[in-house]
């Protein structure tokens, strides 16, 4: 009688949790020695057809907007140029970049100024920051506010390098 | 006598909450971890900007060329020259060429012969690196083939 009440009524069957335990901890160690914070990074494209410039953009007589970046033989920022336009060469040379190439398209994702290309002419010593830096004012602008990114020129591309100073 | 019993038994401390916890933090973890950002050279000090965000779409096909400086580990240059970063070796621009073409054959031997026309070249350059360079980096991979190219930057917060 004891013994078949106890093989048909309801048991508690412990279940071992020792080994589970163990390897969720081996798991959790493995996962957060692995684990590398690293900032996220974002990618500014291109424009580099192979070749002769693209015919596209001349076909539709809309003006490239040359950005120069002239610089010193270490490579700091002298000058910031847009067209014949001297910008300066301070920290806010790349604002005021910023607003001429928002006048020149009109409005953010204008589509009448989709195709306008941005050519960016740097010296062979500029140091790779003021390029990206003169690159992502081209391309557009963060709202401070809102955090949105408002679009201004999408395709960019770079003039023929020049030679290093002697 | 029963009574005893239970007081002398030992007891089982409760699992439960310590499993529960312990799920929560490996989950977290698994989630937190990202491997896909093995490719990602830390020897590369990229320039910061707050319009580089990360892209919706990742490019099927890329490869990325991290340049540098060897530095020391208080950041200073040890070689005056920033060379590329090519599975374990350092190769100044002039001297890529070869390793470009042989990228290019293991991935028309992989893709296919048009292959190349989709690949994404992301270059991650360090932010002192002179411009020149740059774009005799991207000079080389157009020669090598090459049409698509992206340039990295770290998202900064604003």
């Amino acid at each position: 009688m004891k013994l078949r009440n106890r093989s048909s009524g309801p048991t508690k069957v412990e279940i071992p949790m020792a080994p589970m335990i163990d390897i969720v901890f081996q798991l959790l160690i493995f996962f957060m020695l692995n684990l590398k914070i690293v900032a996220p990074e974002g990618n500014f494209n291109i424009n580099m057809p192979i070749g002769a410039p693209s015919a596209a953009a001349a076909e539709q007589n809309l003006p490239d907007i040359k950005v120069g970046i002239v610089s010193d033989r270490d490579g700091n920022l002298t000058q910031l140029t847009l067209g014949s336009k001297n910008l300066g060469n301070d920290d806010l040379a790349f604002e005021r970049l910023n607003k001429e190439i928002l006048q020149i398209i009109g409005r953010p994702g204008n589509p009448l100024t989709k195709d306008v290309e941005v050519e960016i002419d740097a010296d062979y010593e500029t140091q790779y920051k003021y390029v990206v830096k003169a690159i992502s004012k081209c391309t557009g602008r963060m709202d401070p506010g809102t955090k949105q990114v408002a679009r201004y020129v999408e395709k960019i591309k770079f003039a023929p390098p020049h030679k290093p100073k002697a | 006598m029963k009574m005893r019993k239970i007081e002398m038994g030992f007891t089982e401390p409760d699992m439960t909450p310590m499993i529960d916890i312990v799920f929560q933090l490996l989950t977290f973890f698994m989630i937190a971890i990202n491997f896909e950002n093995t490719k990602a050279d830390e020897r590369v000090k990229l320039p910061k900007d707050s319009l580089a965000k990360p892209p919706v779409i990742k490019p099927e096909h890329e490869l990325v060329l991290n340049f540098g400086y060897q530095r020391s580990a208080s950041g200073a240059r040890q070689k005056p020259v920033p060379e590329i970063f090519y599975n374990e070796r350092y190769v100044e621009v002039r001297q890529i060429m070869p390793d470009l073409e042989q990228e290019k054959r293991v991935m028309e031997r992989l893709h296919g012969n048009e292959i190349i026309k989709d690949v994404t070249v992301l270059i991650r350059a360090d932010s002192e690196v002179p411009t020149g360079l740059v774009q005799e980096l991207i000079k080389k991979c157009q020669e090598a083939g090459f049409t698509k190219f992206s340039l990295r930057a770290t998202s900064e917060e604003v």
